[in-house]
């Protein structure tokens, strides 16, 4: 079985692997530092299970698990931590098995014995537990592609998905904007029944031709109808955020 | 006369609560004292009687006594009353200072019986005191001369029901203030334990993790690492208000920093500049590295890129700060603050009940970097 090990720090990577090596039926394809890193590698090498830390820096190891599913083909998971993040009971609660570092071996043959894919049901239950994802993903044409919240400058609704464009990329989601809107909503504000934009990335508010508002946004030349009614909203908030 | 009575009361409160607080007060300090080198002579100094040798405290039973000696000639309802309030207070002022008397001689026994028995013996020595003084009284005459003129039996056995009557409420007043002073007493040594710092069980786990790696690949570094690993849980186990010089707890945080940097390698930069620090002050233990455990648990370690730890010590006239400066982690991270609120009251509680309110923890976001400092008074050294 080819595994991945993820782990941010250089000595648990070390000891897991040298375990995972001793293993009969097991060969450690890769390792990865952080969650982003993960799910590169994960396409890159097709492992069938990954080891993945869940307090990591960047994106952590709950987040690079909810990425995964997107794969077609994604491998199994076994989270591993030190000490009671307190999603373990959640894990518990979704049968999602986990790892206590420093790891027993029979304690790491067992996980490997019933490793399985985690369900995006499993990983729904744990949203809250993960908190706010610090990237948002797509596949494109069998690749995910990843766009860091930070640098999202607008996320605008359109039928089934939802465009998310950041001055260099622009990828199509399937969240819905409403979910998004709860998840990010201190980072994006409303200026229309279908689009949030980053509300530090808003340079101006102008009207065009006919009269509506439109906001001009850095980064990107596109610029943005604001809806009448929320009008005065997107107004207050340029006013106190200058 | 209810009028009388009830300005008498308050009269009597404001004048005597002080009194007994003043009296009070430097000996809850000795206490606190003894019980810190101790805690098991915790209960040996409660006799529920303060001393009765204090003259602050004699000087509080006169006042009380001519507070009495006003309520029994204004009770008695004669036409001239200040003709019977020398007479009545002379007489109250013997039974009272003779029974102040009687405690001190007696505190000595009281101290070696249990509070129960305290509380009956002190108060038969007040009914004993008040039948002898007024046997006395008696005998020296001029009491039967008043008018109504009470007879022999009469009058011992009136001052023995306004005694009895008098030192029940006194003892009685004496006994719940002393139980209140030892809950108060009991609340705060519980909170100094709840408040013992603690390291965070997430790092035990990790360092355990790092130490299981290097037994295969480095068993020296191994060795060191556990050889620091106990040195500071050993510190996390020490009594709570127990006090170690700032070197100690400088090598402590010194240690801290060497277990997380096997953790975390290059991530995990230190810098100290810290010679200005008085290293032989005195200060509760543990109160630098929590400081630096957050600034690795929310900062360093939330970072791909780790970053640098400043820690800068200054002693600026009668005040010394330790100030721990570290890279923030980006937003979204924040769920992990709370924690770090909770750590930092836990100390700022602590110094404060060390140094009371010169002492304590401020914090400041400037730009990307989090600062945290901790300020206490100078003195005290050893």
């Amino acid at each position: 079985m080819k595994c991945l090990v993820v782990d941010d720090e250089s000595l648990a990577r070390e000891r897991l692997s040298r375990m995972l090596d001793q293993l009969e039926d097991c060969e450690v394809c890769g390792e990865a530092t952080d969650g982003r890193q993960a799910l590169a590698r994960v396409q890159a090498l097709a492992p069938e299970l990954v080891l993945l830390d869940i307090r990591m820096p960047g994106m952590d190891g709950l987040e690079a698990a909810r990425h995964l599913l997107k794969l077609d083909n994604p491998p199994a998971v076994v989270f591993t931590t030190a000490y009671g993040d307190h999603a373990l009971e959640a894990f518990e609660a979704q049968a999602i098995d986990y790892l206590l570092k420093p790891i027993h071996p029979e304690r790491l043959q067992q996980a490997l014995d019933k490793a399985r894919r985690l369900n995006h049901a499993q990983l729904e239950n744990l949203a809250h537990e993960s908190g706010v994802r610090s990237h948002l993903c797509a596949r494109n044409r069998g690749n995910l592609e990843l766009v860091p919240v930070e640098e999202i400058v607008y996320l605008q609704a359109d039928q089934k998905y939802v465009t998310v464009r950041s001055a260099s990329q622009k990828i199509l989601v399937e969240d819905a904007l409403k979910a998004l809107e709860q998840e990010f909503g201190d980072r994006f504000i409303r200026i229309h029944r279908n689009a949030l934009v980053a509300v530090r990335s808003i340079r101006a508010l102008e009207k065009d031709s006919q009269g509506r508002g439109r906001v001009v946004l850095e980064g990107v030349e596109e610029r943005l109808e604001v809806s009448r009614r929320l009008l005065p909203d997107v107004r207050r908030h340029i006013r106190n955020s200058t | 006369m209810p009028v009388y009575l009830k300005v008498l009361i308050t009269l009597a409160d404001i004048i005597v609560l002080p009194v007994f607080g003043r009296v009070t007060g430097p000996r809850i300090a000795v206490m606190t004292r003894t019980s810190r080198q101790n805690p098991s002579e915790l209960s040996q100094d409660s006799l529920f009687l303060p001393s009765f040798c204090d003259i602050r405290l004699v000087f509080a039973v006169v006042v009380i006594a001519e507070l009495l000696a006003f309520v029994l000639v204004l009770a008695n309802g004669r036409a001239d009353p200040w003709n019977d309030l020398g007479l009545v207070s002379l007489f109250m002022q013997w039974i009272a200072l003779s029974s102040a008397a009687a405690l001190c001689l007696a505190r000595p026994l009281l101290l070696k019986i249990s509070n129960t028995a305290a509380v009956l013996a002190s108060y038969l020595l007040l009914l004993l005191v008040t039948v002898l003084v007024s046997e006395l009284a008696w005998s020296m005459g001029g009491l039967e001369q008043g008018s109504g003129a009470p007879g022999h039996i009469e009058f011992l056995f009136r001052n023995t029901a306004i005694s009895a009557i008098v030192s029940g409420l006194v003892l009685r007043y004496l006994f719940v203030q002393h139980q209140w002073r030892q809950q108060i007493q009991a609340e705060s040594q519980a909170r100094v334990q709840a408040l013992q710092a603690r390291i965070r069980p997430h790092f035990l786990f990790n360092s355990m993790n790092s130490i299981a790696a290097l037994t295969g690949s480095d068993p020296q570094r191994a060795e060191l690492a556990v050889q620091d690993l106990s040195d500071l849980f050993r510190v996390t186990l020490r009594n709570a208000s127990e006090r170690i010089p700032l070197d100690e707890e400088i090598e402590v945080a010194k240690r801290y920093l060497r277990m997380e940097g096997l953790r975390l390698g290059e991530r995990l930069q230190v810098q100290w500049d810290i010679e200005r620090l008085p290293r032989k002050r005195l200060v509760p233990s543990l109160i630098l590295q929590p400081l630096l455990e957050n600034a690795v648990y929310h900062g360093i370690e939330a970072l791909p890129q780790g970053g640098r730890i400043v820690i800068h010590g200054a002693a600026e006239g009668r005040r010394v700060s330790i100030t721990v400066r570290n890279p923030r982690a980006p937003q979204g991270l924040a769920s992990h603050r709370r924690g770090n609120h909770i750590a930092l009251e836990n100390i700022r509680l602590r110094l404060q009940l060390a140094f009371g309110n010169q002492a304590g923890v401020a914090l400041r976001e400037v730009d990307d970097e989090f600062e945290t400092t901790l300020y206490f008074p100078r003195e005290k050294a050893i």
